[in-house]
């Protein structure tokens, strides 16, 4: 019997992509959180007052707020063993030759493709803590736009910064809101002004690479009244022992007719808690839409939800969900209808593998006035063996007059008669399997740029192959 | 006066382990502090004009009507509750509250401590019933409190059918009122339950329905809420022997000021296991509703095939219905969908009607019966077909 040889991708994973550069960091805080962290965090960025006081009362909130009791574990999550700021170089390159050697050889480890540095507008990456990387397109600059990391924005952009930033998302919303907003570096601004429309997608790469540091990018995003632009956050970690924490704070505001997209692809490392508040705000006739797809961490909690605040409004959310050995993937979307004549769809597609879970949650809500709105839930997920596990929990509050409202979910194996075929077709059963886990995640892969897909389906394919054998 | 331990001295002649467990129901309740909306099953459902032991009238003490059949066959037992527990203790003693636990919340305690009237009805193995068994529990006047309970159990390869019918005038004031079921369904047995709630619009009805199924045993179980300003039904199935197959169906319709909550699961323990929700709802006025169901697929439950959905037609702009279907999935080898849906009358369908000179009203009528119709299709035996139809074709107008 002809043996064939074993490919398990699954193990040269650090050798591949689990590389890390050592530290050399300017300046590394020390572990822990207390109000001379954060001032020493607000000092060495040089902010202003007020943001100052925006951190401390932060801190405060984050200090009285309890723990989410429900969803995943979060117990084993300490505070006081994490690095709330680190900063890789003092002074922000603009061109990809000026970059630190170090930081450099991150990216040729990471595949940047070529084609991404020379073409696309602006690549914000963050490494560590703070924007390194940064260039803006000319032409990006000459129609208005404002792309850059948030730090810069608060230096550069005042007026406008200080009029949105934390208005989506106040502190006091949840417990790991408050912290981001308490200790956040990073991140991307992006300004889009009246009917201006950014072609081409923006990107930025995050990273973590130090260990026990926890990231809390802020991001903020304004599309004025008739603009569109489409945002890509796309992130792989390298893997460490000890438990990391990442806790992102993402608000966008959509004005009437505008439309923004915003992409996640999260890949972060097996033993990162991924525990992140994504909320826009979308104005008349405005669209939103979160495409999201959470692949790595230990356990990820992220809703992405859209306030629907004026008639006309649209919020879309499209999460693809992957949980193998260890993983709990708990995501999901809301939609708050506040005005009337809005509409919302959430589409959700879930494997999990190797005992892992995933859960969608969900949350519909239509206060009072919100009438005639029409909300759409389909959630679909795929168990590939018997020691995994899927919920689907849909909340659905319905206070106004005249909606619609539809849930569907599917919860399935790999269908025999799929796999049959395929392997009667000479295929082999992992290589039949990853197409069928391919095909069932098709409608999200569809809605990304050419090199994400492929990158998305080269993930799927290591995760499906590591378990062979 | 209010519901207290004396209360329970008007039920005598009871045997000692019943009152000992009834004592026993009333410290749970007494321990156990009201629901409040931040507990997730309360969260909707307001219950802050209610106090349950101001009703402290109990009804049916000696038990209510039930319409025995002439010639019941040998070995089968139907009785009210609380005689079979005098007379057939070896029976009723281990099975009673074991499914619907007194301590789950401070209603089922109630219930456990103060039942009265209701049903025991045991099938031994291999016998089949034809006609239907039918127990009314009717209320004659308001401000008591009237909580029967049902306990069904069905032998090996048992068939029968059982209707409850819980039946109030709309102008009795406010009272307190469930109505219970635990049923068994043995090995290969096959029973029929229907539960017809039509209390009175002023009663707050609590109820409590769960059934455990045996290998390859097949349950048809069918609720119709109608009455009650507050009505409250947990429909749970356990299965827990390959082969079992559970119907759970509901229509309900609700108008004027009423609340209706329902809380289901549908609790696959082995594998090989079939259930199938379908609740269909119609809303009309200010009428709200609640509808969270569980699918839940344990460990071990492979090849298991479970279906839920709920979905409910809103009449009027002022209706409100709230869906939460829910899925729990722990083994990979099942087939589960859940679906729930929420909205108008489909102004299409409306035009289409009213194009072909069906005057508005009649359309509606029409659209409404027409949304019941394939689940009125699914009730298990006509004798309930007849009486349900004729309730909703009532209630239509």
């Amino acid at each position: 019997m002809a043996t064939v040889p074993k490919v398990d991708v699954g193990t040269d994973y650090k050798e591949k992509y689990g590389f890390f550069v050592p530290e050399d960091y300017i300046f590394k805080a020390k572990r822990g959180l207390n109000p001379e962290i954060v001032k020493e965090i607000s000092w060495m960025k040089k902010e202003p007052e007020w943001m100052l006081k925006f951190r401390l009362r932060s801190l405060e909130m984050f200090r009285k707020k309890p723990m989410p009791t429900w969803g995943a574990d979060l117990s084993v999550i300490d505070f006081e063993n994490i690095f709330y700021y680190l900063k890789a170089s003092d002074k922000q390159s603009t061109s990809w030759e000026d970059l630190p050697p170090d930081i450099k050889k991150t990216y040729d480890r990471l595949g940047v493709p070529e084609a991404e540095r020379k073409f696309l507008a602006g690549v914000s990456a963050q490494y560590e803590s703070e924007v390194v990387y940064h260039s803006l397109h000319e032409e990006l600059s000459k129609k208005g736009v404002i792309f850059t990391d948030t730090d810069s924005a608060l230096r550069d952009h005042p007026e406008l910064f200080k009029e949105y930033f934390g208005t989506v998302i106040p502190p006091a919303d949840n417990k790991f809101a408050a912290l981001n907003s308490a200790v956040w570096s990073g991140g991307s601004f992006i300004y889009v002004p009246k009917g201006v429309r950014v072609d081409i997608p923006l990107q930025a790469y995050f990273r973590i690479n130090a260990e026990n540091m926890g990231q809390f990018e802020r991001t903020l995003i304004i599309c004025d009244e008739g603009s569109f632009v489409h945002y890509i956050e796309g992130c792989t970690a390298p893997i460490y022992t000890t438990d990391s924490l990442h806790s992102a704070v993402v608000e966008i505001i959509v004005k009437k007719g505008a439309r923004c997209r915003y992409t996640t692809i999260q890949n972060w490392s097996t033993n990162v808690f991924n525990l992140v508040t994504k909320r826009a705000l979308a104005y008349a006739d405005a669209t939103m839409e979160w495409v999201d797809g959470n692949l790595g961490s230990q356990i990820t909690m992220k809703y992405p939800s859209v306030y629907l605040m004026e008639p006309g409004a649209k919020g879309d959310v499209l999460s693809v969900a992957f949980a193998g050995k260890g993983q709990h993937q708990d995501a999901g979307g809301k939609m708050i209808h506040v005005a009337p004549n809005t509409t919302s769809t959430i589409t959700s597609k879930s494997i999990s593998k190797g005992g892992g879970r995933t859960s969608y949650r969900g949350h519909i809500k239509m206060y009072p006035g919100a009438n005639n709105s029409k909300s759409f839930v389909k959630c679909d997920a795929l168990l590939l063996d018997d020691e995994s596990r899927s919920d689907t929990y849909p909340y659905n509050d319905v206070d106004a007059e005249n909606v619609t409202l539809g849930h569907e979910a599917t919860v399935s194996k790999v269908s025999d008669e799929q796999l049959f075929y395929l392997m009667s077709r000479g295929i082999t059963r992992n290589e039949a399997e990853t197409m069928i886990v391919n095909g069932f995640i098709e409608p999200f892969t569809k809605e990304l740029p050419l090199e994400y897909a492929v990158e998305l389906n080269r993930l799927i394919q290591l995760e499906m192959e590591g378990s062979v054998g | 006066m209010t519901l207290t331990l004396d209360s329970l001295d008007i039920l005598q002649g009871e045997p000692d382990w019943l009152g000992e467990r009834r004592r026993g129901a009333l410290a749970t309740y007494e321990r156990l502090p009201m629901p409040s909306k931040t507990d997730e099953e309360w969260r909707r459902t307001d219950i802050s004009g209610l106090n349950p032991t101001l009703f402290s009238e109990l009804e049916h003490k000696n038990g209510f009507k039930l319409d025995a059949l002439s010639s019941l066959p040998r070995g089968v037992i139907l009785e009210p509750l609380r005689v079979a527990a005098e007379k057939h203790p070896q029976l009723v003693e281990p099975l009673l509250f074991s499914l619907i636990k007194a301590d789950r919340d401070r209603f089922s305690a109630l219930h456990a401590a103060f039942f009265t009237g209701g049903t025991f009805l045991y099938v031994p193995d291999g016998v089949e019933i034809v006609e239907p068994i039918v127990g009314q529990h009717t209320s004659h006047e308001g401000g008591t409190a009237l909580l029967p309970h049902t306990l069904i159990v069905a032998g090996r390869g048992a068939r029968f059918h059982y209707l409850d019918e819980y039946i109030g005038r709309d102008d009795e004031p406010a009272a307190y009122r469930s109505g219970s079921a635990e049923i068994f369904v043995g090995e290969g047995a096959e029973v029929g339950y229907v539960a017809v709630q039509k209390w009175g619009r002023n009663a707050w009805h609590f109820a409590d329905q769960r059934a455990r199924l045996e290998k390859d045993a097949r349950l048809r179980l069918f609720n119709v809420t109608l009455g009650a300003q507050f009505s409250k039904t947990r429909v749970e199935a356990s299965l827990v022997g390959q082969g079992s197959d559970a119907e759970l169906k509901a229509i309900y319709f609700a108008s004027g000021k009423q609340f209706f909550d329902f809380h289901t699961l549908q609790d696959h323990q082995v594998g090989n296991t079939r259930s199938d929700l379908l609740f269909k709802g119609a809303l009309q006025d200010t009428a709200r509703t609640v509808y969270a169901g569980l699918i839940r697929i344990e460990k071990g439950a492979a090849r298991s095939d479970a279906y839920q959905a709920n979905r409910n037609l809103v009449l009027s702009d002022h209706a409100k219905a709230t869906s939460i279907p829910m899925l729990e999935i722990d083994n990979n080898d099942v087939r589960c969908t859940h679906g729930a849906t929420v909205g108008p009358v489909d102004p299409q369908s409306m035009f289409y009607l009213q194009s072909r000179g069906i005057p508005a009203p009649t359309a509606k009528r029409m659209i409404v019966q027409g949304f019941f119709g394939d689940v009125l299709d699914r009730i298990p035996f006509e004798h309930a077909r007849n009486l349900i139809e004729a309730d909703l074709e009532a209630r239509l107008g």
